[in-house]
C-alpha cells in the first residue's frame, strides 16, 4: 500500500492566527493525508529542520502578519543547503499580490491567498504528487 | 378574557391563516428556500413569529425585559439608552513607531472620532524587543511598536482633551504595559485620570484563540489580576478589565459559545481577585466586555440583549452582588472583522453599517468599535479611517435608532430568540463548569477545539454556498487585480527601531536597569504585586523586551501541547 502523503504545515514567526492553518489540517486530513502541525512561534530553521526530520512530502507555511517576505524564503533556502529539493513548499494567508511574486521568484512553489477553496490547496497537492510518483 | 382563552383564540385563528391566505400563496409561490436558519446559531427561523412564540418560551415582561436601567438590564444600563449620551465611537490602530501612531491618532481624532484602541505590534504582544530574532519582519508592521519608555512617550503625544477613552490592548505582559502607560504619562505631565484608560487585561482569550500569550496560564492569570488590582485601587476611572468575546467571535465562536465562554472566563478572574480579599460589589463594576458583531442583525440584537441579562443574572444568582452598577454590563460592541470580505472591499461599507445599526438598535454598548472596509486586505487607509467614522456618525445621527430605547423589545422575535440565547447559553455554561470552569476548560482544550470545529464548519457553509456572501460565492463578478487602495507599512520602521534601541542602551544607566529587573524578579517570586516593580523598571528605561524576560526568568513561558492547540 502506497505510503499517505505527509503534508508539515507551520506557522512561523509571532503570527498567532490559526484559523486558515485550522481549516486546511481538516480539509488535508478529510482527504487522506497525513497532517503534522508544528504551533506557533516557528523560526525558518524549526521548519526546516522538523521538515526533514518527518520526512514530509510538502511544507505548507502560513502568515497572516507581515513576516512571509522574511520567513517564507529562508525556509527553502535552509531546505537547499541541505540537499532537500524534492518537497513541494507552500505559503498561504494574507499575502498582498506584489509579495506573492517575489516569493514564487524565492521558490515558494505555489501561495494562495485568502479566499482560497481548500480543495484547491488538496489538488495542487495531489496533481504534485502523481507528477513526482509518475517521475520516479 | 383570559390568557388561556386567548392562546386558543390566536392558535385557531392562525391555523386558519396557514390552511387558507397562506396556502394560497404557497400554491403560487413556493418559498425561496425549503429551511430557513439564522447564520451564526444555525437555529430554524420560522416564518411568522406572534404572542404563541413568546408563550413557548415562558416570556414574562417584567422578569425576562423590564425597563432600562432596571434589573435585568435587557433593555440596557442607561434609563434613556442613547438619548443623553452617544457611545464613544472608536477605531482600532496600530503600525509604525509611536509618532506615527501618534499621528494617525490625531488624524482619527479629526475625523470625530471619540476612542482610540490601540493595538500593539506581534513582538510587543509577545514580550519581545525590536531587535529579537523572532521579531524579524514583523516590527511596526500588524500595531505599533514598544521597545522603551521612550516609544511610549512619543506615542502618548495625542490631545487629550478631545480623547474620551483609550484601549490599549497588551494581554501577555499586561503589567509592563500599564508601567510604561503610568510612567509616559507622569513624563508628559498628564492627569491619568483625566480620560478613561481601558485596558482588556484579556490574557485568558489569548490562550484560547488570538495566541499572543508569554507565560503559562496560572501566571498569566496573576499577571492579568495585579493589573487589575492596582487599577481599580489607584485610577478608580479606568476600565481595567474586559473580556473580548470580540476574539472568540472572530475565532468563529457561535453567539452562544461567545457568550459562555466569556462569562466563565469573566468568573475565573473575578475568582482571582475575590481571592485576594475585595467583595463583589466593589469588584464588579470594573468588569467589562467587548462583544463582536456579525452579520444576522436579529442574532446580534438579541445576542446583546441576553448578554445584558445573564450578566445580571450571573452577578445576582451565582455572586451575590446587589449593587446596581454591580449587575450592569458593561459592553463595547465590535463589528465583527471576520464578516469582512477581501473580494469586492467596497460592499464591506455595506455590512459595517448594518452591523452598526444592529449595535445601536439593541443599545449595544458604552462605546462602539469598527474596523474599517480595507482591512482584509491591509491596515486602513486614512480615507478608510474618514468613512469608518462617518458609518458612526451616520447610524447615530441619520436613521433615527439611537433616539428611542432598545426599539426591538416586545418584537415576537426578538423577545423569543433573546429568550432562547439566554436559556442555550446558560446550559453551555453548566457545561463549562462541570469541566471546572475557564481556567480548567483553557488548559484542557475545550474551549480551543469547540472554536476549531466552528471554523471547519463555517469555511465549509461559504464553500458550498450554504451561508451567502454577496461578492464570493453570490454575485461575483471579474475584477481588476486591486480595486482599492492599501496602506503600505514604512520598510524603514524596523531599522529606524532597532537604531533607537541601541542608542537608548548605550545611553541609559545599565547598572540601574539590572536593580530594577532583579526587583521586578524578586516581586514575582514574592507573589506581591508587579505593578510596582514594573513602573521603576520602565522609569530606568529598561525595555518591554527585558521586563517581560525578566518575568520570563521566573514564570517561564508557555507552550500548548497537541491537546491544547485544537488544530
Amino acid at each position: 500500500m502506497a505510503r499517505r502523503t505527509r503534508v508539515l504545515l507551520a506557522k512561523l514567526g509571532l503570527d498567532a492566527h490559526t484559523i486558515g492553518v485550522t481549516v486546511i489540517a481538516q480539509a488535508l486530513r478529510d482527504a487522506g493525508m497525513e497532517v503534522v502541525y508544528t504551533g506557533l512561534r516557528q523560526t525558518p530553521e524549526m521548519v526546516a529542520a522538523t521538515a526533514i526530520q518527518e520526512d514530509v512530502d510538502v511544507v505548507g507555511m502560513s502568515s497572516l502578519s507581515a513576516a512571509h517576505m522574511s520567513h517564507f524564503p529562508r525556509v527553502v533556502e535552509l531546505l537547499r543547503e541541505q540537499g532537500v529539493e524534492d518537497k513541494l513548499v507552500l505559503g498561504g494567508g494574507v499575502i498582498p499580490e506584489e509579495d506573492a511574486a517575489d516569493l514564487l521568484a524565492a521558490g515558494i512553489d505555489r501561495v494562495f491567498t485568502m479566499g482560497t477553496e481548500t480543495q484547491e490547496i488538496v489538488a495542487c497537492i495531489e496533481d504534485w504528487m502523481a507528477q513526482r510518483e509518475a517521475a520516479s | 378574557m383570559t390568557d388561556e382563552r386567548r392562546s386558543r383564540d390566536l392558535r385557531a385563528h392562525q391555523q386558519q391563516w396557514e390552511a387558507h391566505t397562506l396556502a394560497r400563496k404557497l400554491a403560487e409561490r413556493p418559498e425561496r428556500k425549503a429551511a430557513f436558519a439564522t447564520q451564526g446559531l444555525g437555529w430554524p427561523v420560522e416564518r411568522l413569529y406572534t404572542p404563541l412564540d413568546l408563550e413557548a418560551v415562558g416570556f414574562d415582561y417584567l422578569s425576562d425585559v423590564g425597563f432600562p436601567g432596571e434589573y435585568p438590564y435587557t433593555r440596557g444600563t442607561e434609563a434613556n439608552g442613547y438619548r443623553s449620551d452617544l457611545w464613544t465611537m472608536m477605531q482600532v490602530t496600530g503600525f509604525g513607531s509611536g509618532e506615527d501612531w501618534a499621528k494617525r491618532g490625531r488624524y482619527m481624532l479629526d475625523q470625530g472620532l471619540t476612542g482610540l484602541f490601540l493595538e500593539y505590534d506581534l513582538p510587543t504582544t509577545n514580550g519581545y524587543d525590536s531587535d529579537h530574532p523572532l521579531a524579524a519582519g514583523e516590527v511596526g508592521r500588524a500595531g505599533v511598536a514598544l521597545d522603551s519608555l521612550a516609544d511610549m512617550e512619543a506615542l502618548l503625544d495625542l490631545p487629550f482633551e478631545k480623547l474620551q477613552r483609550l484601549t490599549s490592548i497588551c494581554n501577555g505582559p499586561q503589567t509592563v504595559n500599564l508601567a510604561m502607560i503610568l510612567a509616559a504619562l507622569e513624563r508628559r505631565g498628564i492627569d491619568p485620570d483625566s480620560f478613561t484608560l481601558q485596558m482588556p487585561n484579556a490574557i485568558l482569550v489569548e490562550y484560547t484563540c488570538v495566541g499572543r500569550y508569554i507565560f503559562p496560564p496560572d501566571h498569566g492569570l496573576r499577571v492579568a489580576t495585579d493589573a487589575l488590582e492596582y487599577s481599580v485601587k489607584n485610577h478608580p476611572n479606568w476600565i481595567p478589565i474586559s473580556v473580548v468575546s470580540a476574539q472568540l467571535y472572530a475565532a468563529y465562536a457561535n453567539p452562544v459559545q461567545e457568550l459562555a465562554f466569556s462569562f466563565a472566563i469573566a468568573k475565573a478572574y473575578l475568582d482571582a481577585a475575590l481571592e485576594r480579599g475585595f467583595d463583589i460589589d466593589t469588584l464588579a463594576p470594573y468588569f467589562s466586555f467587548i462583544t463582536g458583531v456579525d452579520m444576522d442583525f436579529f442574532e446580534a440584537v438579541c445576542k446583546i440583549r441576553a448578554y445584558r441579562k445573564l450578566w445580571a443574572r450571573i452577578m445576582r444568582e451565582q455572586y451575590g452582588a446587589t449593587k446596581p452598577e454591580s449587575l450592569q454590563l458593561r459592553l463595547t460592541a465590535s463589528p465583527g472583522t471576520m464578516s469582512l470580505t477581501l473580494q469586492q472591499p467596497l460592499n464591506n461599507i455595506a455590512r459595517l453599517g448594518i452591523q452598526m445599526l444592529a449595535c445601536a438598535a439593541a443599545n449595544g454598548g458604552y462605546a462602539m468599535n469598527t474596523p474599517l472596509h480595507d482591512e482584509a486586505h491591509a491596515l486602513p487607509t486614512e480615507e478608510a479611517i474618514a468613512v469608518g467614522a462617518a458609518i458612526h456618525q451616520i447610524v447615530a445621527h441619520e436613521t433615527g435608532v439611537a433616539d428611542t430605547v432598545d426599539p426591538f423589545a416586545g418584537s415576537y422575535y426578538v423577545e423569543s430568540l433573546t429568550k432562547r440565547i439566554e436559556q442555550a447559553v446558560w446550559e453551555e455554561m453548566e457545561k463549562v463548569e462541570a469541566l471546572g470552569g475557564g481556567l480548567a476548560a483553557i488548559k484542557s482544550g475545550y474551549f480551543q477545539k469547540e472554536l476549531a470545529r466552528q471554523q471547519v464548519e463555517r469555511t465549509r457553509a461559504i464553500g458550498d454556498g450554504d451561508r451567502v456572501l454577496v461578492g464570493v460565492n453570490h454575485s461575483t463578478r471579474e475584477e481588476g487585480p486591486r480595486s482599492i487602495p492599501i496602506h503600505r507599512p514604512d520598510p524603514e520602521v524596523e531599522r529606524r527601531q532597532i537604531e533607537k534601541l541601541e542608542r537608548l542602551r548605550a545611553e541609559r544607566d545599565g547598572a540601574e536597569v539590572e536593580r530594577s529587573l532583579n526587583a521586578l524578579r524578586e516581586a514575582a517570586r514574592d507573589g506581591g504585586n508587579l505593578v510596582p516593580a514594573c513602573l521603576a523598571a520602565a522609569k530606568a528605561y529598561a525595555t518591554h523586551g527585558e521586563m517581560c524576560g525578566a518575568l520570563r526568568d521566573v514564570f517561564g513561558e508557555y507552550t500548548p501541547d497537541s491537546q491544547t492547540t485544537g488544530v
